[in-house]
């Protein structure tokens, strides 16, 4: 029987196969079904489905979790072992693992792993189960979590032993009821898939106890505002930044959507004292956004945790500005990058996501997307089984450390925070001097004469112009009369 | 047990518990460390997830290690305030 509609199944694909290729090779190209491979090559898929969605709708689609490129160029790094010249850690050393953030508040906030989760807000973003889950999971590795542009829920808090609140440009967490609950307040100007762009939850998307949390009148919409309430001028963030610290004992600190703007922000955040900054890079995750502010705004996470570094060295601050990088980084290998190019500690979001989803996906799959599990108020919202959600989480966040370790013991080093730029060589000979990292290609004895051969080619005349690197200036040292101050 | 601590006696005395602490923390991970090692021997995954377990709870005493050796910096510098002060009076 099994023999005889298998046979049936056999010719009858064969028959359409071979139909399908005698029309495709028949039909002109300007009327063959394969013009759609060209296409979608050109404008690739991603974009094709999108431009469906614009055209269907009219208005620009929301795409979740952020940009699908890669801007920062993590896989042309590479970590250095060490044998002879320096030895490797012995293998019965306990690596340290553990951080200090806003070693200036007067209760700094320290952390166990240098992997903590993103703020991913509740209502906005994530199911209450969800931000349980991940709050429970932070808790298990002696990590923190973030609320995210939120209110305050009492279950996240209850669940997270050490919890960062953002001070947001919806105001939902800006009274001192509020912000004197969290472990350390971060100022949320920006983030990395929507730069200062503002963003609207329409009221009939918002359920009852988002309501409460938010503290949201019914039938308002809740709006996150482009720029935070009460701050329009450089002086009242500076104000805002004394007034949170003479109030909490917490560290208090500052997130923007990393930028090319980059050192002029950082400037005006130190002159506040904030004592820790997040830089978001482009490659960051989001509920939803347009995909021209995923795709197209910001600056890549690489660089910016880079370029904020070498600031904090140029003005040395790095010992008491603590500094913490997010957006797009997947891999232990990222975080363990990130950190010797420059950052204390790092946030997670769509990664800790997929890992709070985990074997969970396939209650959702292959009919509904996997975060339908962890998103509000989607449809499958109710089917996550928090505590195996939180398992999966600790045990992602453990392996993830557990890789980090491993390339620890290879580099010589007894401590995550040991490993920097000295522990990384490039690919490519602009990162490597962008980065201030080594260019593989040449021993670290012929970096200088390898890069000056470089001056003397045409075209490469920086030198003969006799430039000079200027180190970084304040703001009120730029000459440039077009520059708009940071605040209008 | 003496009433009359000074405040430079207290201190040394929070001082010298802290380092205990300290070791003990470093012990205790080494021997956290241990267990997960013995346990993920086994190949069972119920005893692989505590082995996972033991493992963070090495990295937590990493952490409280760090912690008791920030609290003693802060307990020197304490100590040379008072040091200092006791100085200027005589």
């Amino acid at each position: 029987m099994f023999k005889f509609v298998s046979n049936i199944m056999r010719n009858l694909v064969n028959e359409t196969v071979d139909k399908a290729i005698e029309r495709l090779a028949r039909d002109q190209y300007t009327e063959n079904l394969f013009e759609m491979m060209p296409v979608s090559k050109k404008v690739n898929p991603i974009n094709l489905v999108e431009i469906m969605m614009r055209s269907r709708h009219g208005q620009p689609p929301g795409r979740p979790l952020g940009s699908h490129m890669r801007f920062s160029p993590w896989n042309e790094l590479l970590f250095n072992p060490v044998h002879l010249y320096r030895f490797p850690t012995p293998e019965d050393v306990n690596i340290s693992t553990s951080v200090t953030i806003g070693k200036r508040a007067k209760n700094p906030l320290t952390i166990s792993i240098p992997i903590m989760i993103a703020g991913m807000s509740y209502g906005g973003a994530l199911s209450k189960n969800a931000k349980i889950a991940l709050a429970k999971a932070a808790t298990r590795l002696g990590t923190a979590t973030n609320t995210g542009e939120a209110g305050l829920m009492e279950e996240e808090r209850e669940a997270a032993q050490l919890l960062i609140g953002q001070y947001n440009r919806g105001g939902w967490l800006n009274t001192p009821d509020k912000y004197t609950q969290v472990d350390a307040i971060e100022i949320q100007l920006g983030q990395g898939a929507q730069g200062s762009t503002p963003q609207r939850t329409p009221a009939k998307n918002i359920g009852k106890e988002y309501h409460e949390v938010f503290n949201i009148p019914e039938g308002e919409d809740a709006v996150i505002h482009s720029r935070l309430p009460g701050v329009d001028t450089k002086e009242q963030f500076i104000k805002l930044v004394r007034k949170l610290k003479d109030e909490t004992d917490v560290p208090v600190g500052l997130k923007i959507a990393a930028t090319h703007h980059l050192e002029r922000e950082l400037e005006i955040a130190l002159q506040a004292e904030v004592d820790f900054i997040t830089v978001d890079g482009a490659e960051g995750g989001t509920h939803a956004a347009a995909p021209i502010l995923e795709d197209d705004l910001g600056l890549p996470t690489m660089f910016a945790v880079s370029r904020a570094s070498q600031f904090l060295h140029q003005k040395q601050a790095q010992q008491d500005i603590s500094l913490l990088a997010t957006g797009g980084l997947v891999t232990p290998g990222d975080y363990l990058k990130a950190l010797a190019l420059g950052a204390d500690a790092v946030y997670i979001g769509t990664t800790a996501v997929m890992a709070l989803v985990g074997d969970q996906m396939t209650k959702a799959m292959p009919f509904e997307p996997p975060t339908d599990l962890v998103v509000y108020q989607a449809k499958m919202t109710d089917k996550l089984d928090v505590d195996r959600g939180a398992t999966n989480v600790a045990n992602y966040l453990n392996a993830s450390v557990r890789e980090m370790e491993l390339v620890c013991y290879s580099l010589g080093k007894t401590s995550l925070s040991d490993i920097n730029t000295e522990d990384l060589t490039a690919l490519d000979p602009f990162l490597a001097r962008a980065l201030d990292v080594e260019f593989a290609y040449v021993s670290p004895q012929q970096q200088t004469s390898f890069f000056n051969q470089f001056a003397q080619l045409p075209g490469m005349a920086g030198n003969q112009r006799g430039q000079q690197e200027v180190p970084y200036a304040s703001e009120e040292d730029r000459t440039e009369p077009d520059t708009p101050p940071p605040y209008q | 047990m003496k009433q009359d601590f000074s405040l430079n006696d207290t201190l040394s005395y929070i001082h010298s518990e802290l380092n205990r602490i300290e070791t003990i923390a470093g012990t205790l991970a080494t021997t956290e460390t241990k267990h997960y090692k013995e346990l993920t021997d086994i190949g069972d995954d119920r005893l692989n997830q505590v082995a996972n377990e033991e493992q963070t709870a090495a990295r937590q005493l990493g952490e409280v290690k760090q912690i008791c050796m920030s609290l003693s910096q802060k307990v020197e510098s304490l100590q040379k305030q008072v040091q200092d002060q006791n100085n200027d009076h005589a």
